[in-house]
């Protein structure tokens, strides 16, 4: 397996290369550009070690909305007219021996670990066949620790508040903006071509992880995005954030894991906990509702706060 | 391994794959040397095929299905972060307001 063995050095190296180009780098553009490469690289690093669920994550996330995040800031960074000075040169060496320090808690609790790792691995395979899954991830996160990803489906809400927030008093209500500055012909055939694919490619990926590798996170990064891109061709508008609708769909996915996580105290005994055999349908259910209130909030977050006075 | 020897297909696709790798960080030089915004676009985008093919190469290789899954996401998403690389060296609206009517 030297070859493998090649093919790893050299993923790491390129990882180091382009980790260390991102931090030198001092336009931020470039930077967000070298970010992107270095996900992109995660996700061949996380498939070499077996992670396929982690890869997919990585390249749903990192390589689509994350980009467009970062970038917009960078360009909003490049136009504001800031005053402030850049930081001096003792919090500079304080943030960086900081970053060190974490990076080498890190290396030491990995370098470690007791040698076989302690692990539950076999335990959560062995209990699989009861929830009905084929993915042992899937399961982890839907069945053992439902509580988790019932509080990782809520913080995306007071996340979202947060952007909104920003909006100024009059335009609260209203509709956020986010149009490519001169959309043309190229911008709206992709937009036209494109969110067909990724529509089918999204619920593909949430409708799959009953079994194999994907996700409602993972899905609805790849739906968020598609929704992004016509909303950045000006194909679509996006709704005002007081319309019902919206807010309905943006705590779906969480009431739905509430409803079934409550209704599961009465039928199997306990909070989260799926009556025998209706286990998989269940957590297909919640699955679909995750995936649209997951790519709808990614989106607006994109999207921004509100500028557009309700009407 | 010598000339004329037998090779097994996945020693091949890994070789094929490392070379892959090889001319992505060639590509990654271009990312380095920039020198406009619009080189280290095509740069990140060369970067995304070159990624996409080596993951396919390693998934067929090391017989990993859901690599392929991986492959369509990232794939779809290249093309989504073209359109986000354009928006983000784009000038703002003010800027181009400015221009036309100075």
């Amino acid at each position: 397996m030297t070859l493998a063995l090649a093919v790893d050095i050299g993923l790491a190296l390129l990882v180091l290369a382009v980790a260390g180009w991102t931090i030198a780098v001092r336009d931020t553009f470039a930077a967000v550009i070298g970010f992107v490469a270095y996900g992109l690289l995660l996700a061949l690093v996380w498939v070499r070690l077996a992670a396929p669920d982690v890869a997919l994550t990585e390249a749903a996330v990192g390589s689509g909305l994350t980009g467009l995040l970062l970038l917009s800031a960078s360009a909003r960074l490049r136009h504001a007219k800031t005053s402030a000075a850049p930081p001096g040169p003792v919090l500079q060496w304080a943030a960086g021996a900081l970053c060190i320090l974490i990076a080498a808690g890190l290396a030491a609790l990995v370098l470690l670990l007791p040698d076989p790792a302690p692990t539950l691995a076999p335990a959560a395979v062995a209990h699989l066949p009861a929830t009905g899954l084929g993915n042992p991830v899937t399961g982890v996160l839907m069945v053992y620790r439902a509580i988790d990803t019932f509080l990782e489906s809520v913080v995306l809400l007071p996340a979202l508040l947060g952007v909104w927030s920003l909006a100024s008093e009059g335009d609260w209500g209203g509709a956020p903006i986010l149009r490519h500055p001169r959309p043309d012909g190229a911008l709206t055939l992709m937009a036209q071509v494109l969110p067909p694919l990724g529509i089918i490619v999204g619920v593909y990926l949430c409708w799959n992880s009953a079994d194999h590798p994907g996700g409602a996170f993972q899905g609805g990064a790849v739906l968020a995005a598609m929704w992004v891109l016509a909303l950045l061709a000006g194909l679509v508008d996006a709704p005002p954030i007081r319309q019902r609708g919206l807010r309905v769909l943006l705590v779906a996915g969480a009431a739905v894991l509430l409803a079934v996580g409550l209704a599961g105290i009465g039928l199997a005994g306990a909070f989260l906990a799926y009556p025998e055999h209706y286990s998989k349908p269940l957590i297909l259910a919640i699955e679909m509702a995750l995936v649209l209130s997951i790519a709808v909030a990614l989106a607006l977050l994109v999207a921004g706060p509100p500028v557009r006075t309700p009407s | 391994m010598r000339w004329g020897e037998r090779m097994e297909i996945a020693d091949f696709l890994l070789t094929v794959a490392v070379f892959v790798l090889a001319m992505v960080a060639l590509g990654l030089v271009r990312i380095l040397r920039g020198p406009a915004a619009a080189d280290q676009m095509m740069a990140a985008q060369l970067f995304g095929t070159g990624g996409i093919a080596a993951l396919l190469l390693l998934g067929v290789a090391t017989e990993a299905d859901a690599v392929i899954d991986v492959a369509l996401v990232l794939a779809l998403l290249a093309a989504f972060a073209s359109v986000a690389f354009v928006q983000g060296a784009a000038p703002a609206d003010e800027d181009i307001k400015e221009k036309n009517h100075p």
